[in-house]
């Protein structure tokens, strides 16, 4: 009984931190098959990578000096704030909203936009699949 | 009840004399009020409204891209619900402050009112017209952030 309890326990944990449902599943397939075909040497996404492109400075599409941690926070797991409206944005990370990550129309919406706000230029497959790997963790 | 009725009707018209229909659409509700204030299709007119959907991945220094059917559906809901009245006369721009009306309405407000951090412009409409979401501007409504009622 023990045994099955810790088997229990291990799937949750592992649905808590693997994370992606069926759907966003097959979006990582379809980022890692076009992160190879452009890098025969890749070898899968990295959450850490993702950290970095998350909370580094680019100059964005406005000509100045941004991150996606200047609307999302560097906490994800708390409120943000639109830095052009001041309007509130709630939590990225899945942990604090089950919204978050579930809705692959969603998602590739917003990278396809918030890549061209903060870098000046859409993500590659690795990076959306790297951040991607890092929100899911939060 | 006959009372009740009148008195329904006339707090419904009064509203009608500085408000527009509210914004009720829910995908426009879920694309364009996520990232900013709803702000109600009459407010613009529809040669203005064709702008803003034709340049969404230029939106005011940001990238508000949609796919190609949420961003059909939402400029005929805009188009259909767009201004052509006093609201609009003259404003073809992208931009509802400016349009000889707004500016007449808000040209009394001092400009340390507009610009302290609670409100930050003229394009943030919630934040002294309080029931704005309702699509009403009344004065009556009306509440600056430290400032209090617009008398």
């Amino acid at each position: 009984m023990k045994r099955l309890l810790f088997v229990v326990g291990l799937g949750f944990a592992g649905l808590h931190a693997g994370g992606f449902n069926a759907p966003m599943q097959a979006y990582m397939q379809e980022l890692t098959l076009e992160a190879k075909s452009v890098d025969g040497a890749f070898s899968g996404f990295d959450a850490k990578r993702g950290e970095s492109l998350f909370t580094t400075k680019h100059i964005g599409k406005k000509g100045t000096e941004v991150s996606c941690t200047t609307c999302h926070t560097a906490n994800l797991k708390n409120n943000g704030q639109n830095s052009n409206t001041n309007k509130s944005i709630l939590p990225l990370a899945p942990s604090a909203n089950a919204q978050r990550l579930t809705d692959v129309k969603e998602v590739q919406k917003w990278l396809r936009r918030n890549f061209n706000d903060v870098f000046a230029r859409e993500g590659t497959a690795q990076e959306k699949g790297d951040v991607l790997s890092y929100i899911i963790t939060q | 009840m006959k009372k009740v009725v009148l008195a329904s009707v006339l707090i419904a018209s009064f509203a009608w004399c500085s408000g527009v229909p509210a914004a009720t659409d829910p995908l426009y509700q879920k694309e364009c009020a996520s990232c900013h204030f709803g702000y109600q299709p009459a407010l613009l007119n529809k040669a203005s409204w064709e702008k803003v959907m034709g340049s969404l991945s230029e939106h005011f220094g940001t990238d508000a891209s949609l796919g190609k059917e949420d961003s059909q559906a939402i400029l005929s809901y805009l188009v259909r619900n767009a201004g052509n009245g006093k609201i609009t006369t003259g404003n073809d721009t992208t931009r509802i402050t400016l349009s000889a009306y707004f500016k007449r309405k808000h040209r009394e407000v001092p400009l340390k009112q507009i610009l302290q951090k609670e409100v930050g412009s003229l394009s943030n409409c919630m934040a002294c017209h309080t029931t704005a979401d309702k699509g009403s501007y009344s004065e009556r409504y009306i509440v600056i952030p430290n400032y209090g009622r617009w008398e």
